[in-house]
């Protein structure tokens, strides 16, 4: 199978520094793939390396069957490729159609200026200028520009930063649509809510390494436990005697407490507070799953292989 | 992809992002004027106004280019606008030539202000030929002191790029003679003149009018190409470096 894009033991160290430490990766058309990871993970230096803006120490990366020698990554390519940065910016004096007149010019097949205006949702303000915009505006029209040569591989790194709450349901269903469309995109983001919506797989980053991969449910599923949530007149030492229960915490008369065993905690804590409300079980959240398995690495290391 | 089409649109949008910069365009334009018209116009005594042309001419030309490259790069460096035009389509030269020809656009604006009031309020009479020929050589001009603000913008932060620009721009204008003849200078800088192309760049518009020290033309168009070559090279080693080709 050819993917849009492969990675091989990719590795760059800074100094004695190893911010990548043998990535491997892939990614298939029309697929969404998350890299996530904390700040200082890497994932910038590995966005930046697939791209050709820094030079790997060593590894592979192949784009749609052909391998990437160095930095240098050839027109045909970059004819194919849509990158939305998370530091960018245009000219701060040209104004929303000019920047689209601009970039629509790099492409042959690509949308038009006033497609990509109209794909940016900026019809009204075609004629501000870019450092007039709103921050919202400014990365609805930075994700408009990637879309200019009609890729069939996007890069978008923090693709909703300061987009509001409609703005950033629009985006994620343009992104959906290019999924259907059968283009293949590499998503970055802080918001997990996000990588959860979009990604077909998430691939965590911690320390420059991959510590596990899989589509959201599958990490989810690794963590071996679920949450209970309820209100209780029981003491801490009460409810954390109760059967299973792996952690308790309050958050002021709100008790979540994470349990190994989600109906033996629950039968036990009506047994001991008939008088217990506001019960619910829920799996767990990614958020609770992607910190778990960025502190402790190497365990979730093991269980991903 | 029709490379023509872009080539002209990144010239086109360069230069318009540039004149809606009043703060750039201003003192470009000025700086030169105002310095001609007061030395070269007002205080103007044995056909001085006819040599601090092409002094004032040389002066007028280099600013605009090098502020434009150093400043410019170096803010697109900073604001990723580089790094998005590098991963697309678009060939690094039609950006780089885009900046080149804003520089050349102000060069000939200078070059006309300048030559006008010249003309007009100076009194410098020059045959058809010379003012041509002037106009050329200091448009030609532009280049290296452009691959010196490409080299800056290329190694410089965007806050550190202006006050860079003005400790190399007025430094090499003093020391090459382009606001004191350079006949004025103590002799161990007029012999350390030699290793500025500003210098060379004004002995070569100097000769036009017959002004000129007296050294042979070949000798100053020589130091002009081998330092635009020399500048060039170290201004394809920054980009270089930039990419991580190096690294």
């Amino acid at each position: 199978m050819m993917f849009a894009l492969a990675v091989n033991g990719l590795y760059k160290a800074y100094a004695a520094n190893a911010v990548l430490a043998g990535v491997d990766l892939t990614l298939a058309a029309g697929e969404v793939l998350c890299v996530l990871g904390p700040n200082g993970a890497g994932k910038t230096t590995l966005i930046s390396a697939l791209l050709g803006l820094v030079n790997a120490d060593s590894g592979e990366i192949w784009f749609f069957g052909e391998q990437q020698q160095g930095a240098t990554r050839s027109l045909a390519l970059r004819l194919q490729l849509g990158v939305m940065m998370q530091i960018g910016s245009l000219s701060a004096n040209l104004s929303v159609y000019e920047q689209c007149d601009l970039f629509s010019s790099y492409y042959a097949q690509g949308y038009s200026a006033a497609e990509l205006v109209q794909l940016a949702g900026l019809a009204e303000h075609a004629k501000q200028r870019f450092g007039r915009l709103s921050g919202g505006e400014k990365q609805r029209l930075l994700f408009a520009l990637a879309l200019a040569g009609k890729p069939r591989l996007i890069f978008l790194d923090e693709p909703t930063l300061g987009m509001d709450v409609e703005a950033r349901q629009a985006l994620w269903q343009q992104v959906k649509q290019l999924r259907q469309q059968g283009v293949a995109v590499v998503l970055t983001t802080h918001y997990l809510e996000e990588a959860e919506q979009l990604a077909d797989r998430i691939a965590v980053l911690h320390q420059g390494r991959i510590v596990a991969k899989g589509s959201p449910d599958e990490l989810k599923a690794l963590m071996q436990y679920k949450v209970v949530r309820c209100r209780s007149c029981l003491t801490d030492a009460e409810l954390t005697a109760l059967p299973a229960v792996l952690h308790l915490s309050r958050e002021q008369q709100l008790i979540t407490l994470q349990t190994r065993h989600a109906e033996q905690t629950v039968r036990a804590l009506l047994h001991a507070d008939q008088q217990a409300t506001d019960l619910e079980v829920r799996p767990v959240a990614l958020e609770q799953a992607f910190l778990h398995l960025t502190q402790n690495p190497n365990t979730q290391q093991e269980q991903a292989a | 992809m029709n490379t023509a089409v872009i080539y002209r649109k990144e010239a086109w949008y360069d230069l318009l992002s540039i004149l809606r910069t009043p703060g750039f365009v201003i003192p470009s334009l000025a700086f030169p004027v105002v310095f001609y018209v007061f030395f070269g116009v007002m205080f103007n005594s044995g056909g001085a106004s006819a040599y601090m042309l092409v002094t004032y001419g040389c002066f007028g030309i280099m600013g605009p280019a090098m502020f434009n490259f150093a400043m410019n790069i170096a803010s697109d460096r900073a604001h990723g606008w580089l790094t998005l035009k590098r991963l697309s389509p678009m060939p690094v030269l039609a950006y780089l030539l885009a900046k080149f020809t804003t520089a050349l656009v102000f060069s000939l604006v200078i070059v006309a202000l300048l030559f006008t009031i010249a003309a007009v309020f100076a009194e410098v009479r020059l045959d058809l030929w010379q003012w041509v020929l002037l106009a050329v050589v200091l448009l030609l001009g532009t280049l290296p002191f452009a691959l010196v603000g490409l080299i800056l913008g290329l190694t410089l932060s965007d806050k550190a790029a202006p006050a860079v620009v003005n400790l190399v721009y007025l430094p090499m204008a003093l020391l090459s003679g382009l606001w004191l003849p350079i006949h004025m200078l103590p002799s161990l800088l007029q012999q350390a003149s030699w290793i500025w192309p500003s210098y060379h760049l004004s002995q070569v518009g100097l000769k036009v009018i017959g002004m000129d020290q007296g050294h042979a033309l070949s000798i100053h168009l020589l130091l002009l190409t081998l330092s635009s070559i020399l500048l060039a090279m170290v201004a394809v080693w920054s980009f270089k470096r930039l990419t991580g080709e190096n690294a």
